[in-house]
């Protein structure tokens, strides 16, 4: 018998391997057949992410956007953030608390929670948990990413198990963002775990949510699966029955795979790649303003960029607009200064300095550099001016706009090294400050906040102005907008600081990335916007 | 006989010891740590000094390897600061993966070069001989992540047979029993066959010559004299004593079963082991890469130890 | 078996291997000097992924801009031209200069020559594997030799060094050598080299070791000659054999090698082209111009096969002598 059955597996092995027709996947329509128009419970959407969730705990070092992602389908805010970024600062909905409101001298943030949320042990959600969610923002030896976004908090109290306060040591015009950033996290299943190891605690084994969905299972480098959470508190409730992230490092295999209807939902599509999708039939291009911007940074206290003429002659004497359409193929936009053109703060009349050779080579001039007779090259007290480009090794984006900027360079004779420099030790030179110059880029969050990029950095060690931006009148009006509590006022100052750093180009503001995402047609009443591709994911539903 | 092992076996522990020390100095030394991995994101430089706390790095690198070995000594591997699990954890998980993937390779590229040399030898210098030389030859010129794209883009893209990346597809990770494992080979079919099409020509070519040398030794001769056909003579005389060596060149790959084709899981988006290391050394994270470096230099000096065991029980000589 | 024998009766693999070997370097070294500037970068948006077999032409305006259109033709006053997927017409007199090209294996994704970029590349990739090769064979036989020589301490020593290196998985060196040696041409051949000379060590003791009893360097030291003249006249000359037969290997290895690096983005930094770094390139565009990726490749193959087909010739002909001396 037992030889028999073995043969039985034998042959069905082998029969695979001859067939291999007979193990393809069945195709996602094949599965999922809609019964009706309109939405239906049931069926999956499929999401390409870059690389895995390490940990579904955002207090455990800083989450990045694709765990954050998969953390808000399971861990619940006070309140959710509306894409309404453009206009003012950002206002908000309801969420896990069903009401705010602040005391007459704007110090004191009073939450009111919903009665019936619950952890997914049925242990209720409580103003203790949100509580906790603050003193492990606050812990230094949690080291939560964001911690210096509570800066201004100064308490959180528990009035009663439902109902929260806030109390500030300042009043700003981001007071509710900077109370609800984080996410909520159970107090009473976490709150055990000792600090001490906190940073080295698995917390999918100890994971506890309250969310639209729940972990259903988790691969490493493979798959992620969420599904549906039945008791879920809030409404509306998803109709999806599963959310599938899969890790696919490699972009163009992300969108072959969208175009096969093996994936659903790509967030961040290749520009080259994305006309081809635009044309297909059964997925849709959905262009989302973007965050993250692109410069050439160059190190200001590096010897030849100290001089803001030779900076400015730099900036004139690269053809931007050229050199990100074709990257971009037309979908960036040119990037004119610090602050994002989607942003309410956005100055819209900063001058947009042109691609102009010629100016350049006379502000090269004025600032010393002559062309050497030999080979052109410019030199001043016989140095010639040739610095290395660098770029992280395996973005092909940036790698092929250094190679552009070298070849527009070369014109004016200055003579450009593109390196690649695997991403690590590319930081750790950027903090250093051991380098010329970086192919670098910014993601923004959904606040104006200038301050830590672009503010003189202090004498101790470590600040993200890694390109040593010094500016004595853009420090003092930084500070001046960080109080400013009066939008109109605050937008004013915002302006100023914004045509200063312009004028200095102490980088070479290059693109504002699109944000192209990639959903299939399948996928029905999904609301993809400014503030979070899966912005209202409980409203998604499959259909024909 | 057992001294003998015995002293081998603690000079190769002694390698293992000194490649885990010096992969401990190079990762030390190499600009750049675990906080220093995240791209584009502002984050606090005091939340960086935090984190470097949490994870010890603000203490001298002589104290951090003592530490390690410390913990080592205990049996503890550590804790990876990029999977968020314990090392041993992450290994467990990895390396199953890598040795399934590299040990269809390995054993495909066996069989394979086996059948080829084996074909070769009936007509040497043949048509079919000459043939089947080229293709070995090219076989082994074909760097292996181009092979694996081809493969990608005939069969995965062009003639959709294959899935083009992954172990498993998102049907196949919910399914259970002969749904899963059909679905796990049709994954492993691609990437397997990359691997083993590299070492068909190696194996080949060398079987083929050693063959040919023992066509002409005199146990074959003979056989062929008490009237054995030479395709008989072949399989059941020459081959096993060419078979061999053989072993011992098998043996000596027994390394790359573990630290597996790192550009084939690339090029495949394979979760394995290599595929984990080259993550874990491009951000720095030092327990994760330890671990696997004890694995990895354990397997290389299992497979020449296992490759000089064999020596020494074909030819005594060596034991001296 | 000396050189002027070998040439008369020349062992038909070898002589196939090195002729192939030979003429792509030649071509690789020559070839650069008849093809476009391999950086020239020109209305990339519309020059980018011609197939094989194109041609375009490019047009300087009087204004100065440059663009490259398909098709051009003259009619009358006026160039008709397709730029992009648009038809285009300029008046004559706004031409300044115009240039035919054509693009034998096409163009990549910024609009440069495959073909030249193809020929560069062989140059690099040749010239790195090539030094790397060198630097190992000098460091192996050096360190082989001395540890073969003289032996007991100085041997295990070095011998469990070599050992130890083997044992650490090559992509963490790799990636420590490449972060601390800052990318260029210069640190990647000493990564190479570093990574290689392992094995030379190891085949060049064992050929000391089983030489070092032989007759006549027993007679030569008897002699009196000093031990580095013995190394030097007696002991390397027999070692040369095997040792070419393992430096053809090592080359293809070496290029391979250097072809992975360059594929995961450590090796060749651009704009210099390699083939490694010109597959990957071809790998982003894998489904609309498959060849981009393909050709490089097939370069590095046709390379390795080359150098393993001169391993084999070299190897027949150490047999054929072994069995003319018994």
């Amino acid at each position: 018998m037992r030889t028999v059955r073995w043969n039985l597996a034998l042959a069905a092995l082998v029969g695979l391997a001859v067939l291999p027709c007979g193990c393809r996947e069945p195709s996602v329509a094949e599965r999922q057949q809609p019964t009706a128009y309109g939405p239906q419970p049931g069926g999956f959407v499929i999401v390409a992410i870059p690389a895995d969730v390490a940990t579904l705990n955002e207090y455990q070092r800083g989450a990045d956007a694709t765990e954050l992602t998969v953390i808000d389908m399971l861990f619940p805010t006070l309140m959710q953030e509306q894409p309404d970024y453009h206009l003012h600062p950002p206002s908000f909905a309801p969420r896990l608390a069903s009401s705010w409101e602040f005391s007459q001298d704007n110090r004191t943030l009073t939450f009111y929670l919903r009665r019936d949320a619950f952890w997914s042990d049925g242990v209720p959600v409580t103003a203790e948990d949100v509580r906790f969610a603050f003193e492990l923002q606050k812990d230094p030896e949690v080291g939560w990413g964001g911690f210096e976004i509570k800066d201004f908090i100064s308490t959180v109290d528990v009035v009663d198990p439902f109902t929260v306060r806030f109390h500030f040591t300042r009043v700003y015009p981001y007071q509710l963002m900077d109370a609800n950033d984080g996410h909520i996290v159970p107090a009473h299943a976490w709150g055990k775990v000792p600090r001490a190891s906190w940073g080295q605690t698995d917390f999918e084994e100890r994971l506890v949510t309250s969310g639209p969905f729940r972990l259903a299972s988790h691969t490493p480098q493979q798959t992620l699966i969420l599904e549906r959470e039945p008791s879920y508190w809030g409404r509306p409730r998803p109709y999806l029955d599963r959310v599938i992230f899969r890790v696919i490092p490699d972009v163009a295999s992300q969108v072959n795979q969208l175009l096969a209807g093996q994936v659903h939902v790509v967030e961040m599509l290749p520009p080259r790649l994305a006309e081809r999708v635009r044309s297909s039939r059964d997925v849709e291009l959905v262009e989302v303003p973007s965050r993250s911007w692109g410069f050439v940074a160059w190190n200001n206290r590096h010897p030849l960029f100290t001089d803001r003429r030779v900076r400015r002659a730099l900036t004139l004497g690269i053809d931007r607009k050229s050199a990100v359409d074709t990257v971009y193929f037309g979908f960036a936009r040119l990037a004119v200064g610090p602050v994002l053109s989607s942003m309410w703060a956005f100055n819209r009349n900063l001058p947009i300095l042109p691609y102009d050779p010629e100016q350049a080579r006379a502000l090269l001039r004025e600032a010393g550099w002559e062309p050497s007779p030999r080979d052109g090259t410019l030199t001043k007290n016989g140095v010639p001016f040739a610095f290395d480009l660098l770029f992280p090794a395996t973005n092909t984006i940036r790698q092929d706009l250094a190679v552009i900027i070298q070849a527009d360079l070369a014109k004016l004779g200055i003579r450009v090294r593109p390196r690649p420099a695997e991403y690590t030790s590319l930081t750790a030179r950027l903090d250093a400050g051991d380098y010329a110059a970086c192919m670098s880029v910014w993601e923004e969050a959904t606040k104006v906040d200038l301050a830590s990029a672009w503010a003189t950095p202090g004498p101790a060690q470590g600040s993200n102005n890694f390109v040593r931006y010094s500016n004595p009148e853009v420090d003092r009006l930084i500070a001046a907008a960080r109080t400013e509590s009066d939008v109109t006022r605050a937008k004013v100052i915002f302006d100023r600081i914004q045509e200063l750093i312009v004028e200095d180009q102490p980088v070479t503001f290059l693109y504002e990335a699109p944000r192209l995402v990639g959903v299939s047609r399948s996928i029905h009443g999904a609301d993809i916007n400014a503030a979070s591709v899966f912005f209202n994911i409980e409203e998604w539903y499959w259909g024909p | 006989m057992l001294p003998w092992l015995l002293r081998r076996l603690l000079s190769r522990a002694i390698i293992v010891w000194l490649a885990a020390t010096a992969t401990f100095a190079l990762v030390s030394l190499t600009p750049g740590d675990i906080t220093q991995h995240l791209e584009g994101k502002r984050i606090a430089p005091e939340a960086r000094e935090r984190w470097r706390r949490n994870f010890g790095l603000d203490r001298p690198v002589p104290l951090r390897y003592l530490h390690w070995l410390a913990a080592l000594s205990r049996g503890d591997l550590g804790y990876s600061w990029l999977y968020h699990r314990d090392v041993a954890g992450v290994l467990a998980a990895t390396l199953p993966r890598t040795l399934l993937l590299t040990g269809l390779g390995l054993t495909l590229e066996v069989l394979g070069g086996i059948a080829v040399a084996l074909v070769q030898i009936r007509r040497p210098h043949g048509f079919v001989d000459r043939l089947l030389n080229t293709i070995t030859l090219t076989a082994y010129a074909l760097p292996a992540f181009w092979t694996g794209l081809l493969l990608i883009y005939l069969f995965a893209y062009r003639i959709p047979l294959f899935p083009p990346s992954h172990m498993l597809s998102p049907t196949g990770e919910l399914a259970t029993g002969w749904q899963r494992a059909g679905d796990l080979l049709s994954h492993l079919l691609l990437p397997a066959v990359t691997i083993g099409l590299a070492g068909v020509g190696a194996i080949a070519r060398y079987l083929r010559g050693s063959l040919l040398d023992e066509r002409l030794e005199h146990y074959v001769l003979a056989a062929r004299a008490r009237g054995c056909s030479m395709s008989r003579a072949m399989w059941v005389h020459a081959l096993p004593n060419a078979l061999l060596p053989l072993v011992t060149v098998v043996g000596m790959s027994l390394p790359f079963l573990v630290s597996g084709s790192l550009v084939v899981e690339v090029v495949f988006a394979w979760p394995g082991m290599g595929r984990a290391m080259y993550e874990a050394a491009l951000a720095r994270d030092v327990p994760l890469l330890m671990g696997g470096t004890l694995v990895g230099a354990t397997a290389v000096v299992a497979g020449n130890l296992a490759a000089d065991a064999l020596y020494a029980v074909v030819d005594p000589r060596v034991r001296t | 078996m000396t050189v002027w024998q070998w040439l008369r009766a020349p062992n038909p693999r070898l002589l196939a291997g090195a002729t192939a070997f030979l003429l792509l370097a030649a071509a690789s070294v020559v070839g650069p000097w008849f093809t476009a500037d391999p950086a020239e970068i020109l209305d990339p948006r519309h020059s980018s992924l011609l197939p094989p077999l194109s041609s375009c032409t490019h047009l300087r305006l009087r204004d100065g801009t440059v663009l490259v259109v398909r098709d051009a033709a003259v009619v009358g006053s006026a160039l008709h031209a397709r730029h992009g997927g648009r038809a285009l017409t300029v008046p004559l007199e706004q031409v300044a200069a115009r240039e035919d090209r054509f693009h034998l294996l096409g163009t990549d994704t910024l609009g440069r020559d495959v073909l030249s970029r193809l020929l560069h590349g062989g140059r690099i990739s040749l010239a790195v594997g090539g030094s790397a090769l060198l630097l190992a064979l000098g460091v192996g036989i050096a360190v082989g030799m001395t540890a073969g020589w003289v032996g007991g301490v100085v041997d295990a020593v070095l011998m469990r060094l070599v050992d130890a290196l083997l044992a650490i998985p090559t992509v963490f060196l790799l990636l420590f050598l490449a972060a601390v040696l800052r990318p260029g041409l210069g640190p990647l051949v000493l990564l190479l080299g570093f990574s290689a000379w392992t094995g030379v060590a190891r085949l060049v003791r064992g050929q000391v070791l089983s030489l070092k009893e032989r007759e006549f360097v027993l007679a030569a030291r008897g002699l009196g000659a000093s031990p580095l003249r013995v190394a030097l006249t007696h002991l390397l000359p027999n070692a040369v054999t095997p040792l070419a037969q393992d430096a053809a290997l090592l080359l293809s290895d070496l290029i391979l090698l250097e072809a992975s690096l360059s594929f995961l983005g450590l090796g060749v930094p651009p704009p210099h082209p390699s083939w490694g770094n010109m597959v990957a390139e071809g790998q982003e565009v894998l489904l609309q111009a498959w060849w981009l990726a393909l050709v490089p490749g097939a370069a590095v193959a046709f390379t390795v096969m080359a150098a393993a087909v001169c391993a084999d010739g070299l190897s027949e002909t150490a047999r054929g002598a072994r069995h003319e001396t018994t």
